[in-house]
């Protein structure tokens, strides 16, 4: 299959647009910013077990932190249906591409690059333009995963696939167990086998990693998007708090005054100095755009005479005469959660298993691990009172946090788990 | 030279070289264990490749430290001269080749083994009938540790005669096999699948080494070998335990059963 760039579309929230997996690169950075991460990794190695009784996350600097208010006005999460519309539009360039099989994209990419919300609003972006005609059917998985392939065949059956379809993640069709396969395998023998409607499989590249060795024969050239470098997350950074209007974000370093936004450009590059802070971060998150705005929205500050002023006057702190500044603390302060290191591999198998089903509930988290359910509740409460994992009520699942991301996925490689190719 | 210039080498020590020297050699024998128990300390908190290379470090700096030493006291103590030189060594080949040939032997192979690397520490290895991992590469012989905790000491002059098998050969891979020996009359394809997902979904598995199941016919019925990587080496006995008894919880709901007869001795 003809490996070339889909498109490069000049989108703020999906720069390069998609690229095939093989042509994706992690950002560059500079050499001291990877000796202080590998001597950190080392270090927390070494250290494990000295530190038992003082996990809970805590930040090292003694700026104040923004309230939930000016988070959402400085760094706000960003407008997945306007991506949608964006995404579709390099979708329709990959069908044209060679990198579909048999009309169906798989679309691969890390957790937290935000493809599941944005796939999630296909159903409305189509049917808003074209009138329904082209309207995507939203694939949705049954309440019961474990099926026997008989079983897999009839609910396959029973999905409409007559007109586009998508999946926002694949990671939702199968469990880590012997009859938990069915639905993913069927799902992939149909598409290799053609004739099915266009459709789109989003599918999150640790579920990727596992079913791309699983199935090793398998025809599928699956696309990512471009990984986010520093002079995208700063161009991103500033169009969200832009808001879609004009209005300006002034970020500058805590510690040393140096400006992280507006980002430089060749007219005023003599005059203001540039922390390397984005570059950091791209290489931090590993220009995962999603990981990349949570570690933002963490390092955010205000000034305290700011706080004070705006606490009087009602306003949102730091935003005047549509220009809005906030200081950024340095990474070293920023004191992001790291992984405990443990003498047993519970804290292993359940993170990967999160990672590889992009969430789970306990009983499945017991069913694909084998760790006994109440040593497992002893696992996952350290690990949320670390910031690394958390709850979510509305499925009852326990998932990764975007900023304990980094970190998880570096002590997982280290300790020898099969980990994601991003 | 009747003495083979033993006598006139050590002529010119005096008390103050012989103080020198037993400094320089206090310090590196401090500096070596130091190294000895620190550095698989450290190894321990780590994982993956790390652990193996700093355990494989430790022999090799100690090698190190010793040339060191050597070339650091002979100097102190007599002038280094040719003959001096052929003296000394002469008779230290004397000693060596009568009295301690045994031992001579062990300390040439234990050099030879930081060369040639037939095993490291950290490696998992079988040396006449016993397995187990590399604790430490002394200098005369090297400590294994079996899964049953027991410490068997192998000396270095093993490497010139016996066949070492090393499971992992100082990378963090190590292939797992779990056999099955199954009754015959069963669709042999349906089986490898299954054991194939038994494999895949046991969350031990290294999913990005290969999972391969072979099939052999034996006179008792089948017999399949379940082959796979764990992720990381220590886990290998549990992976094994967890393959077997997945693949059996398995081939039982298959109606596929084991064979019930005896069959050791009989391959």
């Amino acid at each position: 299959m003809k490996e070339k760039p889909v498109e490069k579309s000049e989108s703020v929230g999906m720069p390069g647009g998609l690229i095939p997996v093989e042509h994706w690169r992690v950002p560059e950075t500079s050499v001291r910013r990877s000796l202080k991460d590998s001597f950190r990794h080392a270090l927390a190695q070494i250290g494990a077990g000295v530190v038992t009784d003082k996990e809970t996350f805590e930040s090292l600097d003694n700026l104040p932190e923004l309230s939930v208010e000016q988070l959402e006005s400085f760094a706000p999460r960003p407008d997945f249906l306007e991506l949608a519309g964006t995404l579709s539009g390099a979708l329709e360039e990959s069908m044209s591409n060679d990198l579909v099989c048999h009309g169906v994209t798989l679309l691969v990419a890390p957790p937290f690059s935000g493809i599941r919300p944005t796939l999630e609003c296909f159903p409305q972006i189509e049917s808003q333009h074209n009138g329904g005609a082209k309207q995507w059917s939203l694939i949705v998985p049954p309440e019961n995963l474990l099926l026997d392939d008989q079983g897999a065949r009839e609910w396959w059956d029973r999905q409409d696939l007559s007109r586009p379809w998508v999946i926002p993640e694949l990671a939702d069709f199968w469990l880590r167990h012997l009859s938990g396969l069915t639905l993913v395998r069927e799902l992939l023998r149909r598409v290799a086998a053609g004739g099915l409607a266009p459709g789109v499989i989003g599918c999150s590249s640790w579920c990727w990693q596992f079913w791309s060795s699983y199935l090793d024969d398998a025809p599928f050239a699956p696309v990512t998007t471009s990984p986010m470098g520093a002079a995208e997350l700063g161009a991103w950074f500033e169009s969200l708090a832009g808001g879609g209007s004009n209005k300006l974000i002034i970020a500058r370093m805590a510690d040393d005054g140096l400006w992280v936004l507006p980002m430089a450009d060749e007219s005023d590059w003599k005059k203001r100095k540039h922390s390397g802070f984005l570059r950091d971060l791209a290489s931090v998150a590993r220009g995962n755009p999603g990981v990349a705005l949570a570690i933002w929205r963490r390092a955010l500050r205000v000034r305290p005479e700011e706080e004070t002023d705006t606490k009087e006057s009602g306003e949102v702190s730091g935003n005047s005469g549509g220009v809005a500044r906030v200081w950024v603390v340095p990474f070293d302060q920023l004191g992001l959660p790291t992984v405990p290191q443990s003498k047993g591999d519970n804290i292993g198998l359940l993170l990967h298993a999160l990672l590889l089903h992009d969430g789970l509930d306990i009983s499945s988290l017991q069913l694909v691990t084998g760790v006994a359910e109440h040593e497992m509740g002893f696992v996952l409460a350290r690990l949320a009172r670390l910031e690394l994992i958390e709850f979510e009520a509305t499925d009852a699942s326990w998932r990764i946090t975007a900023h304990g991301y980094p970190s998880i996925r570096r002590h997982l490689q280290s300790w020898g788990f099969p980990v994601d190719a991003f | 030279m009747g003495d083979l210039g033993i006598r006139e080498a050590f002529s010119a020590i005096t008390s103050q070289a012989l103080l020198e020297s037993l400094l320089v050699v206090l310090l590196a024998t401090g500096l070596t264990i130091a190294i000895q128990k620190l550095f698989p300390r450290i190894a321990g908190k780590l994982g993956g490749k790390p652990r193996l290379y700093i355990l494989a470090s430790v022999p090799l700096l100690r090698l190190v430290i010793i040339v060191l030493t050597i070339i650091i006291v002979v100097p102190i103590l007599v002038e280094p001269s040719f003959e001096n030189m052929v003296a000394i060594f002469g008779a230290l080949g004397l000693a060596l080749g009568f009295a301690f040939k045994d031992y001579a032997n062990s300390l040439i192979a234990g050099i030879v083994t930081l060369y040639e690397m037939p095993y490291r520490p950290g490696d998992w290895i079988e040396v006449d009938g016993q397995y187990g991992e590399v604790r430490s590469i002394g200098t005369r012989a090297a400590e294994l540790v079996t899964p049953d905790d027991t410490v068997v000491v192998i000396p270095h002059s093993k490497l010139w005669a016996s066949l070492i098998a090393n499971a992992n050969d100082g990378t963090d891979n190590l292939m797992c096999v779990a056999e099955f020996n199954l009754e015959p009359h069963h669709d042999v394809s349906r089986v490898m699948s299954l054991l194939r997902d038994v494999a895949y979904t046991c969350p031990l598995t290294r999913t990005f080494r290969p999972v391969v199941v072979v099939v052999s016919n034996k006179p008792w019925g089948m017999c399949y070998r379940l082959k796979a990587y764990p992720v990381e080496l220590k886990d290998q006995f549990r992976f094994i335990s967890e393959l077997t008894a997945k693949g059996a919880n398995a081939l039982a709901s298959e109606g596929v059963s084991f064979v019930s007869v005896p069959v050791a001795g009989t391959r």
